[in-house]
Order: C-alpha cells, then sequence, then structure tokens
C-alpha cells in the first residue's frame, strides 16, 4: 500500500462513520437496487423463484367496511392479501381480517357442494348433490308458490317466499330476484346492527351516516364507537383519526361504559351510565345555545327551527340533570360544550353505544344536533355528509311485488325503514304471516340475534318453515338446520360492485374473482340466474327478463360499462385492472395523503348541500313559499341567496331537527332523553352490554385460524366494586342470569368498564362454524385428518372457545328506528352454584315470548309509548291507524 | 443337447410363468384398487351396490371384506341412500374425514399436494377434471384409482411382451405410491374407519389399509419403511402443560 493511500483503522471507522451519517441524508449506494418489500404496494414477489407474482384487485368483505384489497397470486393460489393503494379512502391498507381473509377460501371445512338434508332437521345427515341439482329443486320450491297464488289469484301468497340476508353486497341482485319472484319479503340484519341510527339521521339530514373529516379536524367528540378497532369504517376511519390526533393535534373525547382502545387513546374518557348519550348530548345542546354559543346563521338558513325554539326546548336538559343520569360531572360537560363551540373545525362521531337502546334514534338525532348548531356540517375538519356512488341496474328491472309483506315491514313500526328483522320469527309465530320457502344469506341468526335460541327453535319447525335454504359456504349455527345447502363462494371469488362512503372521496369498486372460484364452487350471483331460468324456462312467467344475463361478467358490464367517466375511461375492464375509481392520486409515502403528480393533496369536495343545482335539472321545476324547489312531486333542493341549492336530503332540504314523521305517531319531534327502564335497576343488578373487538366480525370470522389465535375467549368484564359486592375474583367462574335463563362463563374484573355494567364480547362461544370455532379439534380424541401442518393444526393451543352471551339477551326494540336495544337487559351476577359447568346456557322461550309482546308495548300503538310522551302535542285518540306499507321493500 | 434344450425349454417355461404371474398380479393391483378407488371416490351407487351384492359378494368376502346379512338384506335403494349419507357426513361435508392429501398434509384445501399429484397424472398421459364442485385431483379416491390405472398399463404391457414398457409403469406406480400415497394413506384410512359409522365404509377402510401397507413393504427398504410408519402415525401434539384459565382478560 502506498504511503498516500495509508490510513489507519481509527480513519476508516471515522470516515465510514461520517459517511454513514451523510448517507441519510444524500442517499449514498445505488440508486438501482431496492428491496422488494419497500415497494409501496401494488407489488409482491416470489421469495422462493423471485418472480412477481399476479397481483389482482379486489374489495374486501372479511367485515363490512369494504377495503379496496390487492391479492397476490402463485400458480393459481392466493398467497397473500394486502391493501390497494389505488383506492383512496382505505389508501393500501387492510386491517387484521382482511389481511387473514383468504383462510376463508382454503378452509377445509368450507361447504364444496351443494348439500340436501337426509335426516332430521338440524341432525346433520346430508347428500351431496350438484348445483344444477340443487338450484333445480329450489326453483321448483319456489314454483309451487307461484302456481299457487296465481291459481287463487292472490298475489300476497308471494310473500311466503322470504330471503333473509345478514351481509348483502351484491349491489341489488336479491332485490332483482325477489321482485322478479312477486315477493316483497326481504329482511336485512340492520335492526341488530344501526338501524336506529340511520332512522335518527335519515330523518334529519337525508343519508345514514355521517363522514367525519378527521384528518383535519381539531376536536373530536365520540360518543359509544370504537373508532380504532370495530366501528363502521373501521380502517379508513381508524387512519384518519389517527392522522387527526396524532398529526393535527385534535383533541379527542369519548364517551363508553367500557374502557376500549379508543377511549384509552382519548384524551378525554368518561364512562357513563348506559344509554345516557343523549343527556349529555342535550346537555352540550344547552349550553352551547344558552350562552349564545351557537351558528345563528347555518341554525336559520339550514334548519326547519329557530334557535328560540331549541333554547326552550333544550331548558330542561342542564348539566346537572345530565350528570345525575350519566354520571359525567356537570363541569366536564358545561367545559366540553364551551371547548366544542369554540375549536374550529369540530366533530362528533357516533355508533353503536348510542343508538343500540330503546328510543335509540333520538340518542344519534341529539348527537348530531351538536354539530348543526355549532354550523360544523360539511366544514373541511368538521361533520360531513357521506359520499358514495352509485351504478346503473341493468335493464329491465323488475317492479316491486304487488301486496306488501308483514314481516318486512311490520305495521307498527312505521318510522322504521331498515325492517325489524328481530320481530320476524314471534309474527310467523303468532300467525301474523306465513312462510313458504325461506332463504338464508350470509346470515346467521341462530347465533347472532337476540334470544338467539328462538330462532332455533323457530327455523327448526317445518311447520312454521317447510323449506329452508341457505346459500353459505359455512356451516354456521343457522345452515346447520337448513334442508339444502348451495353455497356461494367466498369473497375473493366473486363479482360484486360496491362503493362505500368510507371517506371523503367518493368512488366505486368491485369485487372480482381473484382466482377460479375453488373446486368447481359457483357463485351465489350464477346460483341465482340459474334459479330463476328454472322457474321461468320459457319466459311466460315475466321472470326470466330480468336475468337475461349470459355470464356474471356480463351482468357486471351492464353496471360499470356506461358509467359517465368511467365510460371513457374503459368501463369495467378498468375496473377489473384497477379495482377502484377514480383514481384521485397516489397516497404519499411520507404523509399517506392522497396527493396529485405535484405533490400536492388532493382536497375532497366540501359544502356539498350548497353546491348549486344545474339549469337543465331546474327546467319543470317550481320553488314553494319557503324556498323549497320540486319537480316531479320531488323536492331537489332549495332556494337561497338567490341560487337554487341543492341542500339536505329531506322534504324540506333543510336539515330537520324537527321531525313531523316523529310527531305524527306520537314520539318527540325534537331530541330528547327518555329515561330507560335499565337506567331504574336494583343495586343487585348490572347493564349487559356486549361489544366487538378488532380481529372478528360478530359470527364469520371464527373459523379463521389467524384470528381466533388472536381472540377466542369471551369473559365477562366486571368492575372490581361490583365483583367485590357479589364475592366474585378474576378469573372465577360466574352466573351471568337475565330474565331469560343464565350463561356460566368467567369473570375478568377490570376497572376498565362501568360498575354498573357487565361487558361480553361478541364473537366467541359457537356451536357450529367448523371445528376451529368448535375448538372441535381439541376434543375429538380421534384426530382425523388433521393433518400435519405445524401452524393449522398443532398450535391451536387454547382450550376455551369463549360463551356466547346473545340467548341471554331480551328482545327490546327501539319503537322509532327499530333497533334491538343490545345494551338494555339488566342481570344479576353471582359465583357460579355447585355443579356448573363453564359454557352451560339455559335459557327459556316462554319468557322470550313474552319480551315480545313487552317490547310492542313500546310501539306507538302502546300503552307505554304513550305513558312516556305525554308531552308530545298529538291528538292521542287517533293516531294513524297500523296499515301495511310498501316502503322499506 | 437334451440337457441344454431341456434347460432352455425349462427356462422358456419359467419365464413364461413369471410373466404369466406378474400379469396376474398387475393385473389384480388394477382390479383391487379401482374397486378401492371406485369406492371412494364417489357415492355407491344402485348398479354398484348390486355387484357388491351379487358377483363381488364372494370375492370380497375372500379378501375380508365380510359384511353382515343386513347388508345383503337390505333393498338396494335403501342401502344407497344411507351409503349415500355416509359418504357425504364421512368425506364431503364440513367436519368430515377430508378425503385429500392437501388437507392433511397442509390443513388446507387445494395446496401443493394437489399440484404433484395432477403432475403426476399429467406425465403418465392423464388429465383431471372434476365431476362435482369441491373435487380435487389429491383426493385419495382419485390417487388409488390413478395407481390401479398405471398397473393395468402394466398389465396390458405385459400381456403383448412389452416388457420395457411395462417396467416404465411399475417404475411411475411404484414412485407414485412411495412418494404421495405411502406418506399419509394407510393412516388416513385408519383414522377414517375410526369415525365411520357405517360397517361398509369401516371395514372397506381397514382393508385398504393392509393392502396399502402390504403394496409399500414390497417397494421400500426398511429404512424408509420405518419414516412411513412414522408419517402415518403423525397426530395433533396435545401441549403437556395445563392451558385451563389463567387470566381473564381473553385480550
Amino acid at each position: 500500500m502506498s504511503e498516500s493511500c495509508k490510513y489507519s483503522r481509527r480513519d476508516f471507522i471515522k470516515l465510514g462513520s461520517a459517511l454513514g451519517a451523510a448517507s441519510g441524508a444524500v442517499g449514498f449506494g445505488s440508486r438501482r437496487l431496492m428491496a422488494m418489500e419497500e415497494a409501496l404496494g401494488d407489488k409482491d414477489f416470489s421469495p422462493m423463484t423471485g418472480e412477481e407474482r399476479q397481483a389482482v384487485p379486489y374489495t374486501c368483505l372479511a367485515c363490512n367496511i369494504q377495503d379496496g384489497g390487492m391479492a397476490y397470486i402463485e400458480k393459481g393460489r392466493i398467497v397473500k392479501l394486502e391493501g390497494n393503494m389505488d383506492h383512496p379512502n382505505t389508501r393500501g391498507k387492510l386491517c387484521a381480517k382482511g389481511n387473514a381473509g383468504f383462510l376463508h377460501v382454503y378452509d377445509p371445512d368450507r361447504i364444496m357442494t351443494p348439500l340436501l338434508r337426509t335426516g332430521k332437521r338440524g341432525e346433520g345427515k346430508w347428500k351431496r348433490i350438484s348445483y344444477d341439482e340443487a338450484t333445480t329443486l329450489l326453483a321448483k320450491k319456489l314454483r309451487e308458490v307461484i302456481d299457487r297464488s296465481q291459481a287463487t289469484q292472490d298475489p300476497g301468497i308471494l310473500n311466503e317466499i322470504v330471503f333473509k340476508w345478514g351481509r348483502d353486497r351484491n349491489g341489488g341482485t336479491v332485490g332483482r330476484f325477489m321482485h322478479a319472484l312477486g315477493s316483497n319479503t326481504m329482511l336485512n340484519h340492520t335492526n341488530i346492527c344501526e338501524s336506529s341510527k340511520k332512522v335518527g339521521l335519515e330523518s334529519s339530514w337525508g343519508p345514514d351516516i355521517e363522514s367525519c373529516d378527521w384528518a383535519n379536524t381539531k376536536y373530536i367528540l365520540n360518543f359509544g364507537s370504537n373508532i380504532l378497532e370495530s366501528a363502521y369504517f373501521m380502517n379508513p376511519n381508524a387512519q384518519r383519526l389517527v392522522d387527526g390526533v396524532v398529526g393535527n393535534k385534535a383533541k379527542l373525547v369519548s364517551f363508553d361504559v367500557r374502557m376500549s382502545n379508543t377511549a384509552g387513546f382519548s384524551d378525554e374518557a368518561y364512562f357513563p351510565y348506559p344509554g345516557t348519550d343523549s343527556a349529555i348530548a342535550l346537555a352540550i345542546c344547552h349550553v352551547i345555545m344558552k350562552e349564545g354559543l351557537y351558528d345563528a346563521d347555518f341554525i336559520r338558513d339550514w334548519t326547519n327551527v329557530t334557535a328560540e325554539q331549541l333554547i326552550e326546548h333544550l331548558k330542561p336538559y342542564t348539566p346537572e340533570f345530565a350528570e345525575d343520569e350519566s354520571g359525567v360531572p356537570a363541569k366536564d360537560i358545561r367545559r366540553i360544550a364551551h371547548e366544542f363551540a369554540s375549536t374550529k373545525p369540530a366533530t362528533t362521531f357516533s355508533y353503536r353505544g348510542p343508538c343500540k337502546h330503546l328510543w335509540g334514534a333520538y340518542q344519534e338525532a341529539a348527537i348530531h344536533m351538536i354539530n348543526v348548531i355549532t354550523g360544523n356540517v360539511e366544514k373541511k375538519g368538521g361533520y360531513c355528509l357521506p359520499r358514495g356512488m352509485g351504478w346503473p341496474q341493468p335493464e329491465p328491472t323488475p317492479a316491486k311485488g304487488k301486496t306488501p309483506s308483514p314481516i318486512a315491514a311490520p305495521p307498527l313500526y312505521p318510522l322504521a325503514s331498515h325492517h325489524v328483522s328481530t320481530h320476524a320469527p314471534y309474527m310467523v309465530m303468532n300467525g301474523e304471516a306465513k312462510v313458504s320457502v325461506w332463504m338464508s344469506y350470509y346470515d346467521n341468526p341462530v347465533y347472532t340475534y337476540p334470544s338467539s335460541h328462538v330462532w332455533e327453535h323457530f327455523l327448526k319447525d317445518e311447520a312454521l318453515v317447510p323449506f329452508l335454504v341457505s346459500f353459505s359456504p359455512y356451516m354456521s349455527e343457522t345452515t346447520e338446520l337448513a334442508d339444502l345447502i348451495i353455497p356461494d363462494v367466498t369473497y375473493l371469488e366473486r363479482h360484486d360492485p360496491e362503493s362505500m362512503p368510507s371517506g371523503l372521496y367518493p368512488c366505486l369498486s368491485i369485487r372480482q374473482p381473484v382466482i377460479e372460484p375453488l373446486g368447481g364452487t359457483q357463485e351465489f350471483r350464477q346460483s341465482l340466474i340459474d334459479v330463476i331460468h328454472k322457474v321461468d324456462p320459457d319466459g311466460s312467467l315475466g321472470a326470466k327478463r330480468y336475468f337475461a344475463f349470459d355470464t356474471v361478467e356480463d351482468w357486471m358490464k351492464a353496471h360499470f360499462d356506461n358509467i359517465p367517466g368511467l365510460k371513457e375511461d374503459g368501463g369495467w375492464e378498468f375496473m377489473k385492472k384497477k379495482g377502484v375509481w377514480p383514481i384521485y392520486g397516489e397516497v404519499d409515502k411520507r404523509t399517506a395523503k392522497i396527493v396529485d403528480r405535484n405533490g400536492n393533496e388532493v382536497d375532497p369536495d366540501y359544502g356539498l348541500y350548497s353546491k348549486e343545482i344545474a339549469d337543465a335539472d331546474m327546467q319543470g321545476a317550481e320553488i314553494d313559499e319557503n324556498g323549497t324547489i320540486t319537480k316531479d312531486g320531488h323536492a331537489i333542493g332549495i332556494r337561497m341567496d338567490s341560487k337554487n341549492r341543492v341542500g339536505f336530503g329531506t322534504p324540506s332540504r333543510r336539515i330537520e331537527l324537527y321531525k313531523e314523521s316523529y310527531r305524527k305517531y306520537g314520539f318527540n319531534p325534537l331530541p330528547v332523553y327518555k329515561r330507560l327502564p335499565s337506567r331504574d335497576k336494583q343495586p343487585s343488578e348490572l347493564v349487559l352490554t356486549t361489544f366487538k373487538v378488532n380481529v372478528h366480525t360478530q359470527s364469520r370470522t371464527a373459523s379463521v385460524k389467524y384470528l381466533a389465535e388472536l381472540y377466542h375467549k369471551n369473559p365477562a368484564w366486571v368492575n372490581p366494586k361490583s365483583a367485590a359486592a357479589r364475592g366474585i375474583r378474576d378469573g372465577d367462574l360466574i352466573r351471568v342470569s337475565s330474565s331469560l335463563g343464565y350463561i356460566v362463563t368467567r369473570a375478568h374484573v377490570t376497572e376498565g368498564v362501568h360498575p354498573d355494567v357487565v361487558a361480553i364480547s361478541t364473537a366467541c362461544g359457537h356451536s357450529a362454524y367448523g371445528r376451529l370455532a368448535q375448538l372441535k379439534n381439541k376434543l375429538q380424541p380421534a384426530e382425523w385428518a388433521q393433518g400435519g401442518d405445524p401452524d393449522i393444526a398443532n398450535n391451536v393451543w387454547w382450550n376455551d372457545k369463549g360463551v356466547h352471551p346473545n340467548p341471554i339477551i331480551r328482545l327490546a326494540v327501539d319503537p322509532i328506528g327499530g333497533s334491538q336495544g343490545w345494551y338494555d337487559t339488566l342481570v344479576k351476577v353471582s359465583k357460579a352454584q355447585p355443579g356448573d359447568k363453564y359454557g352451560d346456557t339455559k335459557v327459556s322461550i316462554e319468557a322470550a315470548l313474552e319480551d315480545y309482546q313487552e317490547t310492542l308495548r313500546y310501539a306507538y300503538t302502546g300503552d307505554i309509548h304513550r305513558k312516556k310522551h305525554k308531552e308530545v302535542d298529538v291528538d292521542w285518540d287517533n293516531l294513524p291507524e297500523p296499515v301495511l306499507q310498501m316502503s322499506g321493500h | 443337447m437334451m440337457q441344454s434344450t431341456t434347460t432352455f425349454v425349462s427356462k422358456t417355461i419359467r419365464q413364461g410363468d413369471l410373466l404369466a404371474g406378474r400379469v396376474a398380479e398387475a393385473s389384480a393391483l388394477a382390479g383391487v384398487f379401482g374397486f378401492f378407488s371406485r369406492c371412494l371416490e364417489e357415492e355407491v351407487d344402485l348398479a354398484f351396490a348390486e355387484r357388491i351384492r351379487g358377483e363381488l359378494r364372494q370375492p370380497l368376502k375372500a379378501f375380508g371384506l365380510i359384511f353382515d346379512e343386513e347388508f345383503y338384506a337390505v333393498p338396494a335403494e335403501s342401502l344407497v341412500e344411507t351409503l349415500d349419507e355416509e359418504y357425504t357426513g364421512l368425506f364431503v361435508a364440513p367436519g368430515s374425514v377430508s378425503p385429500y392429501a392437501s388437507v392433511f398434509e397442509t390443513g388446507c384445501m387445494f395446496k401443493e399436494p394437489a399440484d404433484r399429484a395432477l403432475t403426476a397424472y399429467r406425465q403418465a398421459g392423464w388429465d383431471y377434471k372434476r365431476r362435482l364442485s369441491g373435487e380435487f385431483p389429491d383426493h385419495i379416491g382419485t390417487m388409488l384409482g390413478f395407481y390401479a390405472i398405471l398397473a393395468e398399463a402394466e398389465s396390458e404391457s405385459l400381456t403383448v411382451a412389452d416388457i420395457s414398457r411395462a417396467d416404465g409403469y411399475k417404475t411411475q406406480r411404484n414412485r407414485f405410491l412411495d412418494e404421495q400415497l405411502g406418506p399419509w394413506g394407510p393412516g388416513w384410512c385408519r383414522r377414517a374407519a375410526e369415525a365411520a359409522l357405517h360397517p361398509f365404509y369401516e371395514k372397506l377402510l381397514q382393508i385398504l389399509e393392509q393392502a396399502l401397507w402390504a403394496e409399500l413393504v414390497q417397494i421400500v427398504d426398511r429404512r424408509r419403511l420405518r419414516e412411513l410408519v412414522e408419517l402415518n402415525q403423525r397426530r395433533p401434539k396435545h401441549l403437556d402443560y395445563d392451558a385451563d384459565f389463567r387470566k381473564a382478560s381473553g385480550l
């Protein structure tokens, strides 16, 4: 080595250190080589061969957020799922459920061929048949009903054809099918979900949900929503909540009965008595209105009430009143009201906590009002309308059935526009409706409904349900009872149009088979085409023409090929390639914001309600004395500031804080707080609440190994004070008893739950849904085909599958929105009795039938309704008669 | 000369006997494993049931497949219905003893063992086409059927004295048995037999297990045989610690 090149080891280290430090800023080293995993989505490589894997975009349906996904395929198999970077609202991220979704496909307990019951209903004896035989059999059963209807000239008989779904993301397919058959008896699951939130919002401003601008807000009031784990739009909302709280220094205040991960993430967390959210919300409104902190212009221009009316209405709802009801200190309520009104922009968010009670619609309307009176509606960083996009239905489309269906739209619930499906078995058992064929899709009421044992009792009865068909690819508690199973494929193997308002960028997306349907299984959509073609082989019934698709893909083309803008981009072919439309920009690698080519953030639209109506759309329109613009009998906008604006989706096109539709049936037209029966409980009682966790849906994910390993048991959360009063210690075996019966579970003693509450999560305690969900692979002495896989087979290390709480949860329905009051059941919690075994469940059908009669007393014709609404100015002796309505069909 | 002629003749006779024996053996393998294949790949239909209870009754009895009198006495339609139900419960419906190598080896359907089986079929000039949904190439019934096909081809080649071709089939057959059926087939049969509720499948599976071992013993050395025995004894591990409730969080 020459002298000039001589350096000491110390010099070498010194230089290396300096270069290392500098390289962070200027990037020494090759600028060509990049670790494969550094590619920001949309690319993936086989670690074995280095070859790029085939990437196929899709829309997730592990739960109902509909995140944009990208499936990576190797040798015809799904090897990995991740987020689609082109999806503007989920921005390339999937949650745990979404990442694990491919296990649904290869689950050995998946139903891969149609099965025909051979034993007694529910006995578990089957014969496999082909899809052709199965669809022929279903068509025959349907045709028998149609022939009977035609022979008697009674179209009402067609409503004996029932279709009930838990999760229908088929974009109008079920409605097309049922209306083609002439039936209106379609039942969703929404009343066990958030229907009272929807009804509380829809009557106020049109749409059924809010879309908060989390990332740009400065203050968030969260009522009963576990945004970071499980609430609606969990993944996109969680991302943007973190953007807002961490990136924008927004303050987050949560109200929940339990220390959820969102409550724990909050700047302030309060634990009110269950069902008192509206007392708090109204008290906040009271302070804002009384102290003149409101947005006078917005109330004047964009609501159907005056500030004076509101001040008067809110007088009783003082912070002190709210403290008495909820336990949240009045001084904090007052301070929060000041902070919310003076911090701009601000927003609330709520989900199941407030609305899943008797009168849950009032609770939602009260929370919504906080945003209205502070003028935060449709502001950047505020409380925004949801943004979705529609797609056309292929023509021709069938008309609704001729006769309203009593179980689809129960006459005692005229405002519950999202069905009251909890009541269906009781109504049929009472002879209020008849069933000939019951079809079940993505639905498991024997597990997911309150008093779930009633559904088992009902669906097992062949006199009440003569023919039960399930389209499930999994042997759920409900599918076990079917006479015929025509298994659908999983969401990764089928076609659907989608548009979910999961953020501020409206978009369309699709589901498409990322692999060929496994083992020649057939997607639901094709089965429906086959059934209709067999019901109406020559087209004489008039049904076949609505299903004149040569292939399922043709059906998709009919949805997507003629949408302006998308058509020019390539229509269906574009959707197949990108999975989502439009493409707003790309995800910035540093900020994760959607940016354009110049790196500037793509701003969403705000102020949607104040957009002007196009001149062409004003042709033939009329403007009344209140400024409401109507056309063809429908309100389309409002005249304001000499401009024709679209307004809100209400009859007046303003936000209707005052709801005449409520008053008509004796409900308070303005948001109120109604003290729940559970608020007057005995000291020995606790309020039973349930909750979801971040890695499970309510029912469908228990069979997924990765997720079950993360969460599989659900002990009852009990506050230390409540536990001590009952002599209960952490881990003790306990009985939780309601008027329906009891379950035996274990106690998790924690300060993370309200002292008057016992909280038990959903998703556990299955008696069906495959061997993993039931932990049967641990229980079977013979290890039938468990296989040699070290993970799937050997690492099922847990011995506890949890205990399902639904059998002891009472039916109790909000008479306005129709939501099930999941958090209204009173229970007693005690140490287990001698002989009690973990998982024991003993419940009464008779007690459940009494609950049904009890909840009808809260309906608008009931005696309790009248007693609880004395303040309402209505002619109580002349309330509208209950009538069957076509709405909701 | 005479002696040498005699020797030549006896050698020829011996070779002829050996050839005939090999033909008979290959043909028998084709028949037996074809039968197993038919029994397991799909449900027993009326015609097959009648053959089992009729012309095949005595040969099956001699083979050890003996059923009680009721099996032979019940009306054929009734028997077929019962066997259909048992077949679906045992091999098809959720909770069944999955008959796929993929499920046995990986816990999931349609994994690499399905590819391996299909590759073997195609290399031998056969393709796979499912008849009902939910069927894959690594179904034990299909794999046994492939083994029978190779044995049949071997037999036919021997019949026309194409020894080289017959040896090729035999090599393929042995390799398939050793590599694809051997590591899981006998063990699967034992477990499925334990789960069977109907004696037809219970006995059939017990005999099949024996038949597979009998073939394996002939084609592998002792070391490999030990490996196969161990592979077929695979069972899920049961952790020996008490996994009872330790902390109630559930999280």
